[in-house]
């Protein structure tokens, strides 16, 4: 026995932190981004009304929770998935690959390629959030870092870049 | 002109292993425990584990999920069945649901052969020694390499303390294959692991029990080996072909485990044995020799396999009628290579082991009795030649 040890698994409470700050800019940002941008917008109408979805680390969180209300507006719905119907809940497997998301390492269509996430509900709502991680993505991120983040850098006309990220940016900080 | 796939009369093919590799693989496990049902592993592994800080990076991989981990890691040089006790009395009275091998060798077998004793009863372990006498799957087994592990340890085989066991039930659930295990390891250990990995993806891809799927393990294999072998024994830190050559042991392992060994694997485990020589470089000292053998006898499938040691240009530039010589030449040339990257040192290593002529002689008389071939003078040719070099 002189050999053998059980070990509690204990926390990564930096990174726990870290993705926590960057899922709840991330969900308010989303609902900013579906009120100024058109893409993001026509995603959520495809959506039927009342439906969540939840980007969660596994086993225990972060969690980021987006909905869209009763009158088709997107709403961030914070980051406790306690009592509210989840109806797609993309769960990456543990906070290393929330970290290489998060981080910006790799994009979220290459981490899904890779295994790093699981998706519990229509796939097709799955890529519709993943199509407009892409476009919030772009909007926050300086071009050098959201090439990085996304599986295409778009090439946006200037109005939509630029006027578009810093209206993103306002109502993001203001929750609006 | 299309190349022909060989597509036998009739075959088989189980490989139940989930292969899960790259950048942080480590952190799925937890992930990958869950969807085998299974909440509470003990890892066990070498007495040097702990020294090395393998043991610590995979405690580190289990950190935030909420999983307590048993940790063993006392496993000796040549266990024996005191272990396996001790082993099973900690996995029976703390509740213990899955195994987790942290290395390869001695470490991986005491692992199936535990895994053996708590899915049943340790009586259980003299019961099952021999082919195929596992009767049900076992518990969860998850498998993390090292370098120095050729790929044995994804196999359906195992051997401890003197007994010898096969079975489909043997092979991991799962094999975690991350860079940080992948530690430098000395030139010889580094080519010992590939060329035994190679000789069995070589002998799969080339023996009587060849189909389409042990082709496509063993293929991958053969090529990662031969892209990366000699650049990682010359530069240990080459992070990505230490990566890409512990995946390639893993699928030889695979495709090893569908096939019956070949006459190279047999020949290599009886000298290394009798001349206490790495049986991985045995293996790979006598691959082109055994290969030219079974050419000059008609045999299988030898010029199928300039594609993956040679490429697509040797491949099309090559005579049908040359292309087995061209493959035995590239695996002359890969040993060269392998040598000369090492220091001379693999070269070194075979021609001091001097195997005395009567030392040939038992070699080949326990190697026929191994089933490598039913001809003794065949089995002292290939002897002759390789330690000849000729």
């Amino acid at each position: 026995m002189n050999n053998f040890r059980e070990v509690a698994a204990g926390g990564k409470s930096l990174k726990r932190d870290y993705v926590a700050v960057m899922m709840w800019f991330m969900g308010r940002a989303i609902q900013a981004a579906a009120a100024v941008d058109e893409a993001v917008n026509k995603e959520f109408a495809g959506m039927p009304d009342g439906f969540t979805f939840a980007l969660s680390v596994m086993p225990n969180g972060p969690h980021m929770i987006v909905g869209k209300d009763q009158r088709g507006f997107a709403r961030y719905r914070g980051w406790d998935p306690e009592g509210k119907k989840i109806d797609l809940d993309m769960k990456i497997k543990n906070i290393e690959a929330a970290m290489l998301i998060f981080t910006f390492q790799e994009s979220t269509a290459l981490a899904t390629a890779r295994e790093r996430l699981i998706v519990d509900g229509e796939v097709a709502h799955a890529c519709a959030i993943v199509r407009i991680l892409d476009i919030v993505e772009v909007y926050l991120l300086p071009k050098i870092i959201a090439k990085l983040a996304v599986k295409r850098y778009p090439g946006w006309p200037f109005r939509r870049k630029y006027i578009g990220r810093a209206l993103i940016y306002v109502r993001t900080i203001f929750g609006l | 002109m299309r190349l022909q796939m060989y597509f036998p009369e009739r075959y088989e093919f189980f490989c139940p292993v989930k292969i899960n590799s790259g950048n942080r693989a480590l952190e799925q496990i937890p992930f990958e425990l869950d969807a085998l049902n299974a909440r509470k592993p003990l890892a066990i592994a070498g007495k040097d584990a702990g020294e090395t800080g393998l043991i610590d990076v995979i405690l580190g991989a289990f950190r935030d999920s909420g999983i307590a981990v048993g940790v063993f890691d006392g496993v000796p040089v040549a266990p024996d069945l005191k272990l396996i006790r001790e082993l099973f009395n900690i996995y029976r009275d703390r509740g213990y649901d899955a195994i987790i091998a942290v290395g390869s060798g001695d470490v991986a077998d005491t692992a199936k052969v535990l895994n053996i004793a708590v899915s049943g009863k340790p009586e259980d372990i003299e019961g099952c020694a021999g082919e195929d006498l596992i009767r049900n799957p076992l518990k969860p087994l998850i498998i993390v390499p090292t370098l120095s592990g050729t790929g044995y340890e994804m196999s359906r085989y195992a051997s401890f303390d003197g007994r010898d066991y096969a079975s489909h039930f043997l092979m991991p659930n799962l094999a975690v294959i991350d860079l940080r295990m992948t530690v430098p390891e000395d030139a010889v250990t580094t080519a010992a692991a590939s060329l035994a990995a190679l000789t069995h993806a070589v002998e799969a891809y080339t023996g009587s029990g060849k189909n389409p799927a042990v082709d496509a393990y063993a293929y991958a294999s053969i090529q990662l080996i031969m892209e990366h072998v000699a650049h990682v024994i010359g530069d240990q830190h080459d992070g990505g072909g230490r990566l890409s050559l512990a995946n390639a042991h893993a699928m030889a392992g695979c495709a090893f485990s569908n096939v019956a060994p070949g006459t190279a694997h047999k020949l290599g485990q009886v000298i290394g044995d009798l001349c206490h020589l790495p049986p991985g470089l045995c293996m790979g000292m006598l691959l082109p020799h055994v290969l030219k053998r079974e050419m000059s006898e008609g045999g299988y499938h030898i010029s199928d396999l300039l594609l993956p040691l040679g490429g697509f240009d040797a491949y099309a530039s090559t005579a049908a009628d040359l292309r087995a010589r061209k493959a035995i030449d590239i695996l002359y040339d890969l040993l060269r290579d392998m040598s000369a990257a090492s220091g001379g040192a693999i070269f070194h290593l075979w021609k001091d082991a001097q195997v005395s002529e009567a030392t040939l002689q038992k070699i080949a008389q326990k190697a026929v009795g191994a089933g490598a071939s039913s001809d003794i003078e065949g089995c002292m040719k290939i002897l002759r030649d390789a330690r000849e070099g000729r």
